[in-house]
């Protein structure tokens, strides 16, 4: 408005402005509070109206209101729930069951909470030895993350407690988490017979829910996968393990590409991507689901060269029509793939043969190679083949498995998350191309093969 | 809702830290408003937004409710808080270079705390050179507070800034009607000032609350026309509050300027532990005057650790 905005009083003209001005901001916000009044008369019209549409109207009229009108209804600002902080409580409250496993994501244990005798999960805060940088992002991340998340299907956090000796934290601080009876990995691996498709689709929709929750507030899992997958015995899936999740921005932040377990890495991570978003998620959902229909992991690549070659073997090699753009990214750039028509097309539906053309059509949009097609979690949970028979199966029907979390420990054959760190992130590419030149000579089966120019 | 909200002190934390503590209220301040310049200083010399500096700023306001300011060396919290902040943050900073920043801003040569003198100041790297076994002290200080911080706020780190949410206010107050840059660079200065003030603005209020009280602020200052109704309502604010806020962040300056007054060793570099123990031995003869008993500076130590 006026560059000048002391000398507005003495000139009429801008006064005219400001005047107008002035008054279309009132009338702005007489419209606000009007539209407000209204959303609210629908909302509460059993309850008695709040703000009367005839008082707000009043309003501009009156000037120099220094306190509320006796006519107008007090205003009920909004109050949000307030917590507060204190020191974190000792890890003596809570009574040791047994270990559940000691593996990459350190040491988690059984316990009960003295005062309530509430089972827990207790997950050791796993420190890097002489690590001279103190305590591990990830794993104030991951605590940050599980503090911010309330989601019946994410695994809820209750504390953080700590060892005795406070004046040495190392190795004693510990999440106190939900106790969940099985991870999907191990129900997956003891199973005699493949779960039901109603059971798939209960599964697959929960876990939708809980990562259409995560991105709608911004955190994107980045290792989404069987094992980090938790259901207990009254059929409710959890996800747990947020040791690589984040929260990002919009426009996303330029992050490490070394993310997700390799069998459940999307494309253009493999291509070394730096930007990326919820999509990467998606495509490990897309993986999970395959996983659920045949109890195997979909895409088991041994090393990034192999994962790579395995998604182009099930999805199709990308074109520019296919994937716009992907020629740009890191890895792509000496990347040189065959353009013949029988390398380009998914072999998806071949595949999984007994899935409805929903389900293929929901897992086809789920792995497409341009993480623009894929599907939003919240559009995904629109997808037909959660409407389609058979139902999802309701949570409470779900058949309970025997509990290995109550004494052995689990097995793990498949790759770690990858670790956190600048050398490995560099390494990945330069080992990239070399492994590209070996595969030139060894593999041919495909149908297509990969060189470097 | 977390991303708009804070964690908020509660009545007897903020009571208990006027008892719990022997330091007389004007030391206090002193040490806090002082410290808090400290890390932004730092956090501009190590090229760190000011989202990530402000945290900062309030995660340890928030650690000096739990743990005595006195337990540990002003500048070495200073140091733990931004290095934590900005690590979780997307703008990691090294040890090594929080090491040398804070190395060199307590050196006799930096101008943070003193007064500006004429011409260029006299460039002499020896008065912040640090020794490997110096640097090896403060990294190993400054990962033990991190630790220590993070324990004393159970490990929450969150910290919701105002400064976005006061420029979406101006938006729909249409910038009453004033140049925007003006206007949201006067908003943005009451709030990172608020951020100094020993009244803990920001552990005691809720972001939308700072970030209104500062838009009525910068109205005033600016001579704007603000609306006649109860604006601060639509934004959730009530009278009470605001009319408490508008005064806080007005006042910071003041107190400031009137401790620099009475205090003349707090414009001599950055305060530290020695210069407060000194003061206040200073003060226990002043106070118990008459009397023959000194205080020396182990029973000194002893009778804070006694308080705390």
């Amino acid at each position: 408005m006026s560059s000048n905005p002391r000398s507005r009083w003495a000139n009429a003209q801008e006064d005219e402005a400001v005047e107008a001005e002035r008054k279309r901001v009132k009338e702005e916000r007489r419209q606000r509070k009007a539209a407000k009044a209204r959303k609210a008369e629908e909302e509460e019209e059993a309850r008695k109206k709040k703000h009367s549409l005839g008082s707000a109207e009043d309003r501009p009229t009156k000037r120099q209101r220094r306190t509320p009108e006796p006519d107008l209804p007090p205003a009920k600002p909004l109050r949000f729930e307030v917590e507060g902080w204190d020191k974190s409580r000792s890890v003596e409250h809570y009574d040791k069951l047994n270990d559940i496993e000691e593996g990459t994501y350190g040491w988690v244990a059984r316990a009960t909470e003295l005062a309530t005798g509430k089972v827990v999960a207790l997950k050791r805060l796993k420190l890097e030895a002489g690590d001279r940088s103190g305590l591990p992002v990830t794993g104030l991340r991951e605590i940050q993350i599980l503090r911010d998340c309330k989601h019946r299907n994410i695994v809820s956090m209750d504390e953080v407690v700590v060892g005795d000796n406070v004046s040495r934290l190392d190795n004693s601080i510990f999440l106190v988490l939900e106790f969940v009876e099985h991870d999907l990995k191990g129900i997956l691996d003891d199973m005699p017979e493949p779960f039901l498709s109603s059971e798939v689709k209960q599964l697959l929709l929960q876990l939708t829910s809980g990562v259409a929750y995560l991105h709608n507030h911004w955190i994107l899992h980045r290792d989404l996968k069987t094992s980090n997958i938790l259901l207990n015995n009254r059929g409710q899936l959890k996800i747990a393990d947020f040791g690589m999740a984040r929260y990002v921005g919009d426009p996303p932040p330029k992050l490490t590409s070394l993310v997700v377990t390799l069998w459940y890495r999307s494309p253009e991570l493999l291509l070394g991507t730096k930007t990326y978003g919820s999509a990467v998620d998606m495509w490990s959902v897309g993986c999970i689901f395959g996983e659920l229909l045949t109890r195997e992991p979909l895409l088991q690549g041994k090393n990034e060269v192999d994962q790579i070659s395995k998604v182009f073997e099930l999805c199709g090699v990308p074109t520019e029509e296919s994937w716009p753009g992907f020629r740009r990214l890191p890895n792509a750039r000496s990347l040189r793939l065959p353009r013949s028509a029988q390398t380009t097309g998914s072999v998806i539906r071949a595949r999984f043969p007994n899935l409805t053309s929903a389900g293929a059509s929901l897992l086809n949009d789920l792995l497409a190679l341009d993480p623009e097609r894929r599907p939003s979690a919240s559009e995904m949970l629109q997808h037909e083949y959660f409407h389609q028979d058979p139902k999802p199966k309701p949570e409470s029907l779900f058949p309970t498995f025997p509990s290995k979390a109550g004494q052995e420990k689990r097995r793990r054959h498949e790759p770690n998350a990858p670790a956190r760190g600048q050398a490995a992130a560099s390494l990945g590419e330069v080992d990239l191309g070399g492994l590209f030149q070996r595969r030139e000579k060894e593999e041919r089966g495909a149908g297509f093969s990969l060189r470097m120019v | 809702m977390a991303h708009l909200t804070n964690p908020l002190a509660t009545p007897s934390q903020l009571y208990n830290h006027t008892s719990f503590s022997s330091l007389p209220a004007d030391l206090r301040e002193v040490v806090f408003i002082t410290t808090q310049c400290l890390t932004q200083a730092a956090g501009l010399l190590l090229e760190l937004p000011q989202s990530v500096t402000a945290q900062a700023n309030v995660i340890l306001a928030r650690y000096w409710l739990i743990d005595s300011p006195m337990a540990h060396e002003f500048s070495d919290v200073s140091a733990a808080a931004l290095y934590l902040v900005a690590k979780v943050g997307p703008m990691p900073r090294s040890t090594r270079d929080v090491s040398n920043v804070y190395a060199y801003l307590l050196s006799p040569k930096s101008s943070l705390f003193r007064a500006p003198q004429e011409g260029r100041p006299e460039e002499d790297p020896k008065a912040y050179y640090q020794t490997e076994s110096d640097y090896f002290a403060f990294q190993s200080r400054l990962l033990a507070l991190e630790a220590r911080i993070l324990y004393c706020l159970s490990f929450n780190t969150h910290v919701s800034l105002p400064h976005a949410l006061a420029i979406t206010y101006l938006q729909t107050l249409d910038f009453l009607s004033q140049p925007k840059s003006t206007i949201s660079h006067r908003v943005t200065q009451y709030l990172n000032t608020a951020l100094l003030s020993p009244q803990m603005l920001y552990l005691t209020h809720q972001p939308h609350a700072l970030a209104t009280a500062a838009i009525y602020n910068a109205a005033r200052d600016l001579w704007a026309k603000m609306p006649e109704t109860e604006w601060w309502e639509v934004f959730d604010v009530d009278r009470e509050d605001l009319g408490f806020l508008v005064v806080g962040m007005r006042s910071v300056e003041g107190i400031l300027a009137s401790r620099r007054e009475e205090m003349p060793w707090a414009g001599e570099g950055m305060t530290t532990r020695t210069l407060v123990e000194g003061e206040m031995q200073k003060r226990g003869l002043q106070a118990e005057n008459g009397e023959t008993k000194q205080l020396d500076k182990e029973d000194e130590a002893m009778r804070m650790l006694d308080s705390r």
